[in-house]
């Protein structure tokens, strides 16, 4: 079978009409199961900095151990779900300050905006996830998150020998960021991060529920003078923080 | 007019050597982006501070040409510029082929490639990216419907060419918006993002066009009238006004502004100075103009192929200014305050491209060339010879 050249270019653009239209016969919304979650909760994070000790990582390495997220040596491509952050003011007012800095979870997410395939998404409680199997390796949520939460796999990952069941081995190719430890979270207990920071530094960080008014983080953020990084960008982060 | 589109010979040893080179680079870039596949992001300049590096300079500076190379066509059918006509179907096969390899390149570059259609499954219409899917693949449509109109059903040609040149100010606007829109960028979170990746696309898909048409012409042996390279050349040059406009104005704007001051200062004499300095002011506006303007350069073939060639360069530098610097500005989470941390928090991020980020976005050039050698051969895309039309003459030079 031959084909003229108005037939080939023909077919090709019915070929390529096929391809643009034929996804928008099949919207396909976020199943439930990856969103559901108790819409009676509102989890979120309080950080007093003035009981954080610069030279404490209890949280990072906490973190590191109950996700199994490795070091890979390489600082430019390293994983950081949790990372300490030292401040210093430029004008030399006030001391310095020590603070973890993660994902913030927020309200507006632009992660979740950005994110093309539905990847990045929020649970109802108000935990920003990725779905691992969805993620396409894009990095515009990478782009789009103002607190550098998020770290691509840049190469095949290591497994750590005592790797935590609980939490699927990471796969290349993808980005990944806190999920405030939802396996956790779902079995009734906290962040890890949260737990290691009560039993080893000064208990500066303090996870709960601000949909429970009588939960110790809703008294706190109603007694005390809290804030969030970047307020400006209206976020609504759920990462709180004391003292700065 | 039409009666005399024909393919070119295309049996010259010249012809093939040239389809097998960019064959080769073509297939060349397929080998770095299955290294790419099987070992990772590793293996490129990326990281965490830089995640968008060099195949994304290549494929996003090849989408806005690939918009830009319409403006023939539009010039033609929509603001019925008659001298331009004959070169209809060169402008929308051309914006086809740089958007086959801008596209090629960036979807080789995901982390996950192999999840290709997941974009298509569940969308996000609030993502820009969302948006461009619909906007390239519908770009690729148009433009093939406008080509299959200028051959077959000449009637259509207005109104889908009309359709196509609207679609490509969208579609090069929502280039633009990927990053335009992301606030957590201060050096290229701006309204204005989006109009300047539009006056890129104008000026670089005529510098393009022009140098492709003028290498075709001669490399073919045949006859191109001068008159129709210098009114592309008044053409680029009211196109780079318009670009050096729209920069001036987006720099007024951030510096009336204490809060951008940082940020611009870095822009200007920071590490990325010399990319903005030379490849962003020097190659997009101010030394074509200073070519095009020149009474002896502005008035030769020559002359014009140097700008054009420039301003091609000036949009790689454009595109890869806004994406590399953009990425580069460390995060200012706490105002007032220094930062530091082990996740570079505070620093300027250093980014070294690999060799296999080259490759790949050299071969998305090659796959976007080896289409348009295969187009001329098999289709007549081009006048045997282009003639400016009976009474048209040159309103002006400079």
């Amino acid at each position: 079978m031959t084909m003229d050249r108005r037939t080939v270019l023909g077919l090709g653009g019915m070929l390529a009409a096929g391809v643009v239209l034929a996804p928008g016969m099949r919207l396909i919304a976020a199943p439930n199961d990856r969103t559901d979650a108790s819409e009676k909760h509102r989890w979120a994070m309080l950080i007093d900095v003035n009981k954080c000790n610069p030279e404490c990582t209890s949280c990072t390495q906490a973190c590191r151990k109950e996700n199994n997220v490795p070091l890979v040596g390489d600082p430019q491509r390293d994983i950081h779900w949790i990372r300490k952050v030292e401040l210093h003011n430029k004008e030399g007012y006030g001391p310095d300050r020590s603070l973890p800095v993660m994902c913030n979870h927020c309200e507006h997410p632009p992660c979740v905006h950005v994110c093309p395939t539905q990847a990045s998404f929020v649970r109802k409680d108000g935990i920003v996830l990725v779905d691992m199997h969805r993620c396409i390796g894009c990095r515009y949520c990478m782009i789009a998150c103002p607190y550098k939460a998020r770290s691509l796999v840049y190469s095949k990952p290591l497994v750590p020998p005592d790797a935590n069941p609980r939490v699927p081995i990471r796969a290349k190719g993808v980005v990944e960021k806190c999920t405030f430890c939802v396996h956790r979270i779902d079995d009734g207990g906290e962040p890890a991060c949260v737990e290691a920071c009560r039993k080893e530094g000064e208990g500066g960080m303090l996870f709960g529920d601000l949909n429970d008014p009588k939960s110790e983080i809703s008294i706190r953020v109603r007694q005390v003078q809290t804030t969030v990084i970047r307020a400006d960008l209206g976020l609504k982060p759920r990462v709180r923080y004391q003292g700065i | 007019m039409l009666s005399e589109f024909s393919a070119i010979n295309g049996r010259s040893w010249g012809y093939w050597r040239l389809v097998a080179l960019c064959a080769f680079l073509f297939a060349v870039g397929m080998g770095a982006f299955l290294a790419i596949e099987i070992f990772g992001h590793g293996i490129t300049g990326m990281n965490n501070q830089v995640v968008w590096g060099m195949p994304h300079v290549f494929a996003i500076s090849l989408l806005v040409m690939a918009s830009g190379a319409l403006n023939l066509g539009s010039m033609s059918t929509v603001f019925a510029s008659i001298q331009f006509k004959q070169f209809t179907r060169f402008s929308a096969f051309l914006a086809i082929v740089l958007l086959a390899g801008g596209l090629t390149v960036l979807l080789l570059d995901l982390g996950r490639p192999e999840r290709l259609l997941l974009p298509m499954l569940y969308m996000n219409f609030r993502s820009m990216f969302t948006w461009n899917v619909f906007l390239y693949s519908g770009f690729f449509v148009l433009c093939l419907l406008y080509l299959w109109s200028m051959f077959e059903y000449k009637q259509f040609t207005k109104v889908v060419g009309s359709a196509a040149f609207a679609w490509r100010v969208i579609l090069t606007t929502g280039t633009g918006s990927i990053f335009g829109v992301v606030q957590a960028r201060d050096v290229f979170h701006s309204a204005i993002t989006g109009p300047m990746f539009v006056a890129v696309s104008l000026t670089s898909g005529t510098a393009l066009s022009t140098i492709i048409l003028v290498g075709t012409y001669r490399r073919t042996g045949r006859f191109m009238d001068e008159r129709l390279v210098f009114g592309l050349r008044n053409a680029l040059i009211f196109f780079t006004l318009l670009v050096g406009y729209l920069f001036v104005v987006e720099k007024f704007t951030k510096f009336y502004s204490p809060a951008f001051y940082n940020v611009e200062v870095w822009l200007f004499t920071g590490p990325w100075a010399w990319l903005y300095w030379f490849g962003v002011w020097g190659c997009c506006v101010v030394f074509p103009l200073m070519i095009l303007f020149s009474g002896r350069m502005g008035n030769t073939v020559g002359g014009v192929l140097a700008a054009s060639s420039l301003t091609v360069l000036g949009a790689f530098a454009f595109v890869g200014h806004v994406l590399l610097a953009g990425q580069s500005f460390p995060f200012d989470m706490f105002p007032g305050y220094q930062l530091s941390s082990v996740f570079m928090d505070g620093q300027d991020a250093v980014y070294s491209p690999a060799l296999v980020e080259f490759l790949l976005g050299f071969g998305g050039i090659a796959l976007s060339a080896l289409l348009f050698l295969l187009g001329i051969k098999f289709f007549r895309l081009l006048p045997a010879k282009a003639v400016v039309p009976e009474g048209w003459d040159l309103p002006w030079s400079p």
